[in-house]
């Protein structure tokens, strides 16, 4: 039972990470949850009508536009400064790369040039339902929705393994004392 | 290289799922001790786990179920090889893994996907299974001088008994102080004891176990296991961390079901007559000693807290600890059968240990491991830093009430 509530620990707030790079864990954990508001702020583009609960999350998840890139360029910066841990994979790089675009083009759109947020959703809308219309005219949205397209099968697959591999690692911590001691 | 071989056939499922969820995120390498001496990312554990995920997709990938796996260059895996090969498989960097992954076990695993290729292993640990086979240990020595040079005079083996003590390879022909040591000790429980002779007593497995090459293993184990089986054992005592390692772990496995023994490091023997007073420490030390914990008895079976209950039971010591002790100790470098073929790195790495000891201002520097043994006394061979070595048991033997050493 222990080792379910820590892996709910290890999967909601990164323990293992806060306990081994605290000032790593703060860049990653702001960013996957900024990430993860992100993500439920746009469902409202997707689903008609839209939830109750996904037009309670626009606030946080506007801040979260926000926090998202400056969290990225933070796990950036610690990366970059602390000598021992520099190893990046050019797959990790890109990635990161292409998400602080994305979310920076977010970023200007919703500040600077906004798109007609109607025609976004008839856009997005009209390709789920294989009833394409035209795109926003918006240069920014037709960059920022290119590279979404992109990011989608780069997207890592640890996220969805990770929990499971935690799981285990938070299982065989509490019976390690049982692999030569007596029960 | 093509090849319609699975790369995940070795591979249990869960390691499969670890090789997936690796974020590559680099911590691990602020532990690995081949880092710390070599600084070469190439050789670390995201980049060893990066590569091998290029191998998967090469045979498993959709694209290659589809339309046939594709070519593998040469250079990967010639590299990959070098990287699995180099690392001490000390498991500092799964310990340390935000996610978790158990690279302690992953590693030796992947060493024996690159042996079924013919990839693996790399120098003279190739002749280890034609030495095992010939002699009955690695080091090609003959069994007659497997326990002669060592074996106290005084103390008595029986042919029968629920107690067993398995001396080890590394113990017998390369640490001799350590094992010669723990029978001192175990004599002077007073408990009767048996072993098998020594030509019966042969390698355990793990340098087989841990370089990949696994084709003798069921049968080495198997004779071994029946040897104590035959002799009445009910308890086997090994001071070998990585022995006790693939026996608690591995033996079951290659035996094919639970073993008729229990499996005890002497650390856990010692510790425990020394509780209920069937030992004594009655002689007195005025040192500060500091303890290095072996990889595989912390991270590989969690004995962290026997081996100082027994050397804080010896009056006057003071206890010192590394920087990363118990659980997340730091390799010294004579890890994963890596010490004969990376020489310069476990050199590197058992200087480290000696450094920190001597920065600690520690007098002795306490092992319980032949192995660390062996390579940290190498190392400190024209080494600036000088410090007394000494194996636990063979300290607790010259601390003991009546001690016929």
């Amino acid at each position: 039972m222990k080792a379910y509530a820590l892996t709910a620990l290890d999967i909601i707030f990164f323990g293992k990470l806060l306990m081994v790079n605290p000032a790593l864990w703060l860049g990653e954990w702001v960013f996957h949850f900024s990430f993860l508001l992100v993500l439920l702020r746009h469902l409202r583009f997707f689903l008609n009508p839209v939830p109750a609960c996904i037009w309670w999350i626009q606030t946080p998840g506007l801040i979260a536009g926000f926090t998202l890139p400056v969290s990225l360029v933070y796990i950036l910066i610690v990366r970059l400064l602390s000598g021992r841990e520099r190893y990046a994979s050019p797959a990790n790089v890109f990635l990161l790369g292409l998400v602080l675009v994305i979310s920076s083009l977010g970023v200007v759109m919703n500040l600077l040039f906004k798109p007609n947020l109607v025609e976004v959703k008839l856009f997005v809308l009209g390709i789920l339902s294989f009833m394409p219309v035209a795109a926003p005219e918006s240069v920014l949205f037709a960059v920022h929705f290119c590279l979404v397209l992109v990011l989608i099968p780069f997207l890592p697959t640890h996220i969805f393994l990770a929990p499971f591999v935690m799981m285990e690692a938070r299982k065989r911590e509490q019976a390690l004392h049982l692999v030569i001691h007596e029960k | 290289m093509k090849s319609k071989r699975s790369f995940t056939e070795e591979l249990l499922p869960q390691q499969i799922l670890e090789i997936g969820a690796c974020t590559q995120c680099g911590e691990c390498l602020k532990h690995c001790p081949v880092q710390d001496v070599t600084g070469k990312p190439s050789v670390s554990p995201p980049e060893k786990i990066r590569m091998f995920r290029e191998f998967i997709r090469s045979t498993d990938g959709l694209k290659s179920r589809l339309f046939g796996s594709r070519d593998l260059d040469r250079k990967l895996l010639d590299d990959f090889t070098r990287a699995v090969y180099e690392c001490t498989t000390c498991g500092a960097c799964g310990q340390n893994c935000p996610v978790g992954i158990f690279t302690q076990r992953l590693w030796p695993v992947l060493r024996k996907e690159m042996v079924k290729r013919g990839l693996g292993p790399i120098g003279v640990q190739a002749n280890m299974p034609r030495a095992i086979m010939n002699s009955g240990n690695p080091y090609e020595k003959p069994p007659s001088e497997r326990y002669r040079p060592w074996f106290p005079e005084h103390a008595k083996i029986v042919d029968r008994s629920e107690i067993a003590y398995y001396a080890g390879c590394t113990g017998a022909y390369e640490s001799q102080p350590m094992v010669r040591g723990d029978v001192l000790v175990i004599d002077a429980i007073g408990a009767p004891f048996t072993m098998l002779p020594p030509e019966e007593e042969v390698c355990c497995g793990f340098p087989l176990f841990i370089t990949g090459q696994h084709d003798q293993l069921t049968d080495i184990v198997t004779r071994l296991v029946r040897g104590y089986e035959a002799r009445g054992v009910k308890v086997l005592v090994c001071s070998c961390p990585c022995c006790v390692n693939i026996m608690t772990r591995d033996w079951p496995v290659f035996y094919g079901k639970p073993l008729p023994f229990k499996i005890r490091h002497i650390t856990q023997y010692v510790s425990d007559a020394i509780s209920d007073g069937r030992l004594r420490v009655k002689k007195e030390l005025h040192e500060a000693v500091i303890y290095h914990d072996p990889c595989y008895l912390t991270r590989g079976v969690g004995v962290i807290e026997e081996p100082r209950n027994v050397l804080r039971s010896i009056p006057g010591l003071t206890l010192l600890e590394f920087e990363r002790h118990g659980i997340n100790s730091r390799c010294c470098g004579s890890g994963g059968a890596a010490r004969k073929i990376y020489h310069e790195n476990a050199v590197a790495m058992g200087r480290l240990t000696i450094d920190e000891a001597v920065a600690k201002k520690a007098d002795r520097l306490i092992l319980s491991c032949p192995a660390c043994y062996a390579k940290v006394n190498e190392s400190m061979q024209g080494h600036k830093n000088q410090i007394r070595i000494t194996d636990i048991m063979e300290l607790v033997s010259t601390m003991i009430e009546g001690d016929r050493s």
